[in-house]
């Protein structure tokens, strides 16, 4: 039988094991699509629209914010980290990761850095 | 008394009353008619459409009669005018040949053979079809065609719900080269504030005679004040020509020559806006060794325009800086290097540092709509059948590329499409060498048409939806960005005479068949209603009835991009002399000349051209418009038609590689003798369209070609022979 000791070590060997695996699983939604270049824009428009617009509009809570508001490399970046409210929360509290990705995939099409020529009408 | 006798006693009796009645009013017994009271006349607001300039305008209107269009002066855009076309939007509401019902072939494609069908049977067959056409090739084997309009993105819209990536619209037949261009240089394509240029450089546009707009008006009152001096160069002596201050009959395709040679002497000389381009641009030192080789004697060679014009236009334009300006042209669709012609302007105006400044080119302000919220459907899966993104890496994803795509969908390649809907637009009219559009539609399965009159395309298809007319309809509020920016209304004047819908109410019918209704739930007036509530006014639904259109004073605005913080919208954050973009996609960084296919010997280069009182193919058949231009013509130059014993108005016969017309000969002095010219718009299939099917159709002459970064189609690459028949 085990000492105490070692049977202590071992489970916290292994609850570490399980956070680091439990936190890794957690980040892998938010990066599986690379660039989140694979998902729905046009959902993504909404997503963002529906949830972002309300607060980061101008003069509103937040600032504003729209797709020219960061390079491509930048709203990467943004997503992979999974932030909100200066670290307070995070992105997952507002959509499913995968409504996530679409929102990326619009924010990186429309980006202040991204390839949109302009056209007549919509 | 008998009864007979009271019966005229009774009667005698009445009229006898009735005349003391009528004495009595002091009326004189001879005029006993009943005064008739005219209706209210009404004075209702909305915005025209009769081309894509979307001016103001108030239609007077007495007992469901529109009477008269008149200009609405609220709108700073279009101020107090209103063109020919647009008094002649009644002729649309009111053509006879207007399409009233809903049709459905009974004969052969073109074979003319109609029947009238109800709204459901029209909506089934088209849902149908439709259904048949993804079953078999999946949603991708389905193209939609559209030109802009305000109700353009229901359509646009139904073509995705439905699963297809392949949606083609009018940009790539018109302004593609001039959007990349300038989108790759400055991040957005600005306007032009000609009404406060000193100096103006125009390469075709025209703009005094193919598209009479208020900016037109500023043009023709900033040269006729002599407040701006305008140099013209074009293959024609047009009535802009006669209006400049010079003239230049260049050298077809040799425009790029010209600007690179101004290039040259501005930064040679030193003439540039060294602070502009120091703060704001990027490449400037690649640009300035790369315009070393291009020096006014070699340009003149090129452009058979003399160097010391070249140079002195080049130090004048300099000098006149920054309330100078290249205009970058609407119909840019000429040849296949006009993209590096458009970037060459781009980069001329932006080392001058016009940018932002007034006289110069402006970037657009906007007034922010609201959006109505709905979950959309998926992006479609498939990739575009043009093959968009190996083939023209650059060019704009929904316009897609024309002729490009004729040319797999003709092929099979890379898979079938075999379904085809259109909306407001005319290919077989429209569309560079009409015998493949035509052999593109043989080859679907399916052809359907929205529209408002038997238009080419409509006379092939297979069923026609019937659109209501801009005066019949309630369209979705749309802002029209610019210097200074507006937001037009447009509703109803008077209720649809026929059997018509607006578009949005087509695109549920279908959606509904397609069970796609869930993306079009709305009515129209939910969808304005979450548009207008941006606005910053009390009640602006009512305002917008009232008014037609919503201006803030606060424009225009000159420098406001002017900031050091400032990041355009390309891939550095500057203006991209030296395109990043451009140079990562394998195409010159830099614009280089490449010199014009040689005019075949005894041949003649076919430019094209528009007039402002017709509207590309569409409205050729209003007889006041008409009225101005009854048939086309080829301008062809006296001592070429000498040789070939052309005389004016004699029937000739033009052939290229792609067919031949007959057509009447103008033999003119106004025109280069290595160029023919003809008008766009005539020479319909159409009967119904009768007044425009005289004359000659430039599609069915022009082969096809389009520019090589863009994609846009190139109409001027086409050589004809020409001979008296």
């Amino acid at each position: 039988m085990k000492g105490f000791s070692r049977m202590r070590k071992d489970i916290g060997v292994l609850t570490v094991g399980s956070l680091v695996l439990v936190g890794l699983l957690a980040l892998v939604p938010l990066t599986a699509s690379p660039a989140g270049q694979k998902g729905n824009e046009t959902k993504g428009k909404f997503y963002f629209k529906q949830n972002c617009k309300s607060c980061h509009v101008k003069d509103a809570q937040g600032g504003e914010i729209t797709p020219l508001s960061k390079t491509q490399a930048q709203w990467q970046a943004y997503f992979a980290k999974g932030k909100h409210m200066k670290g307070t929360e995070t992105l997952t509290k507002y959509l499913t990761p995968e409504q996530l990705n679409d929102a990326l995939t619009f924010l990186y099409n429309h980006a202040v850095d991204s390839p949109q020529p302009e056209t007549c009408g919509k | 008394m008998n009864r007979r006798g009271f019966l005229k006693l009774a009667t005698g009796g009445a009229v006898g009353a009735t005349l003391l009645q009528a004495e009595a009013c002091g009326m004189p017994l001879r005029q006993q008619k009943v005064a008739k009271v005219p209706a209210p006349r009404l004075e209702i607001p909305t915005t025209c459409d009769m081309c894509v300039n979307k001016c103001s305008l108030i239609a007077i209107v007495q007992g469901g009669v529109v009477k008269k269009l008149n200009p609405n002066p609220e709108n700073p855009k279009s101020r107090g005018m209103l063109c020919a076309r647009g008094n002649a939007g009644i002729q649309q509401l009111y053509d006879p040949a207007r399409i009233k019902h809903p049709m459905m072939r009974t004969g052969e494609r073109g074979e003319g053979k109609w029947k009238v069908v109800s709204w459901d049977e029209a909506l089934d067959f088209t849902a149908q079809k439709l259904s048949a056409v993804k079953e078999k090739y999946g949603p991708q084997g389905t193209l939609w065609s559209s030109s802009e309009s305000f109700q353009e993105q229901f359509f646009r819209n139904l073509g995705q719900a439905f699963g297809s990536p392949n949606s083609v619209r009018h940009p790539t037949l018109c302004l593609a080269s001039v959007n990349l261009a300038y989108s790759l240089t400055f991040g957005t394509v600005p306007s032009f504030d000609v009404q406060n240029a000193r100096y103006i450089i125009m390469s075709g546009a025209n703009r005094l005679e193919s598209f009479i707009t208020p900016d037109t008006m500023d043009l023709v009152a900033s040269t006729t004040d002599r407040k701006a001096r305008l140099v013209y160069l074009d293959p024609r002596f047009t009535k802009t020509a006669a209006k400049a201050d010079e003239w230049y009959p260049i050298r077809p395709g040799t425009d790029l020559a010209f600007i690179l040679a101004m290039l040259n002497v501005i930064i040679g000389e030193n003439r540039y806006d060294k602070e502009f381009v120091s703060t704001y641009c990027s490449g400037f030192e690649q640009l300035a060794e790369h315009v070393k080789q291009y020096s006014p004697d070699w340009a003149a060679e090129e452009t058979q325009i003399s160097s010391k014009h070249i140079l002195r236009v080049a130090r004048e334009f300099s000098d006149a800086a920054p309330r100078a300006m290249y205009y970058a042209g609407r119909r840019s669709s000429w040849y296949r290097d006009d993209f590096s012609m458009r970037r060459g302007q781009a980069i001329l105006n932006a080392i001058i540092g016009n940018w932002d400044r007034q006289g110069g080119m402006v970037p657009n302000a906007k007034v922010e709509l609201g959006e109505l919220m709905f979950l959309p459907w998926d992006d479609p899966t498939a990739p575009r059948v043009d093959e968009l993104d190996r083939n023209f890496p650059l060019a704009a994803k929904g316009d897609g590329v024309y002729l490009r795509l004729r040319e797999n969908v003709i092929a099979g390649q890379p898979y079938p499409v075999k379904g085809w809907m259109v909306y407001k637009q005319d290919p077989v009219s429209g569309i560079p060498d009409q015998d493949k559009t035509l052999q593109m539609l043989r080859q679907m399965d399916f052809v359907g048409v929205i529209d408002i009159q038997m238009s080419d395309t409509a006379w092939f298809a297979d069923v026609i939806l019937p659109e209501s007319t801009y005066l019949e309809r309630l369209d979705p509020v749309e802002m029209l960005a610019g210097i200074r920016p507006v937001v037009v209304y447009r509703q109803p004047v008077v209720k649809p005479l026929y059997d018509t819908k607006p578009l949005l109410e087509i695109v549920q019918g279908v959606a509904k068949r397609l069970n796609l209704s869930q993306y079009f739930d709305y009515t129209m007036e939910q969808w304005i209603a979450e548009q207008v509530k941006a606005l910053p006014m009390d009640l602006p639904l009512e305002y917008l009835k009232k008014h037609g259109v919503y201006s803030s004073a606060q424009f225009p605005k000159y420098g406001t991009t002017l900031t050091p913080d400032h990041r355009f919208v390309t891939k550095s954050g500057k203006i991209e002399l030296l395109s990043r973009r451009l140079q990562e996609a394998g195409y010159d960084p830099l614009p280089i000349y490449h010199p014009p296919t040689q005019v075949p010997e005894g041949q003649f280069r076919l430019v094209l051209g528009r007039h402002a009182f017709f509207t590309h193919a569409s409205t050729t058949n209003y007889p006041w418009l008409n009225s101005f231009s009854t048939e086309n013509t080829l301008w062809i130059h006296p001592k070429p038609a000498d040789s070939l014993g052309i005389k004016d108005s004699d029937r000739i016969e033009v052939a290229s590689g792609s067919g031949s017309i007959r057509i009447k000969a103008r033999v003119t002095p106004k025109i280069r003798p290595d160029c023919v010219f003809m008008q766009h718009g005539f020479g319909k299939h159409s009967p119904w369209l009768r007044l425009a099917n005289s004359g000659g159709s430039d599609a069915q002459l022009l082969e096809t070609a389009w520019d090589k970064v863009s994609g846009g189609a190139a109409m001027h690459e086409t050589f004809v022979k020409v001979r008296k028949v």
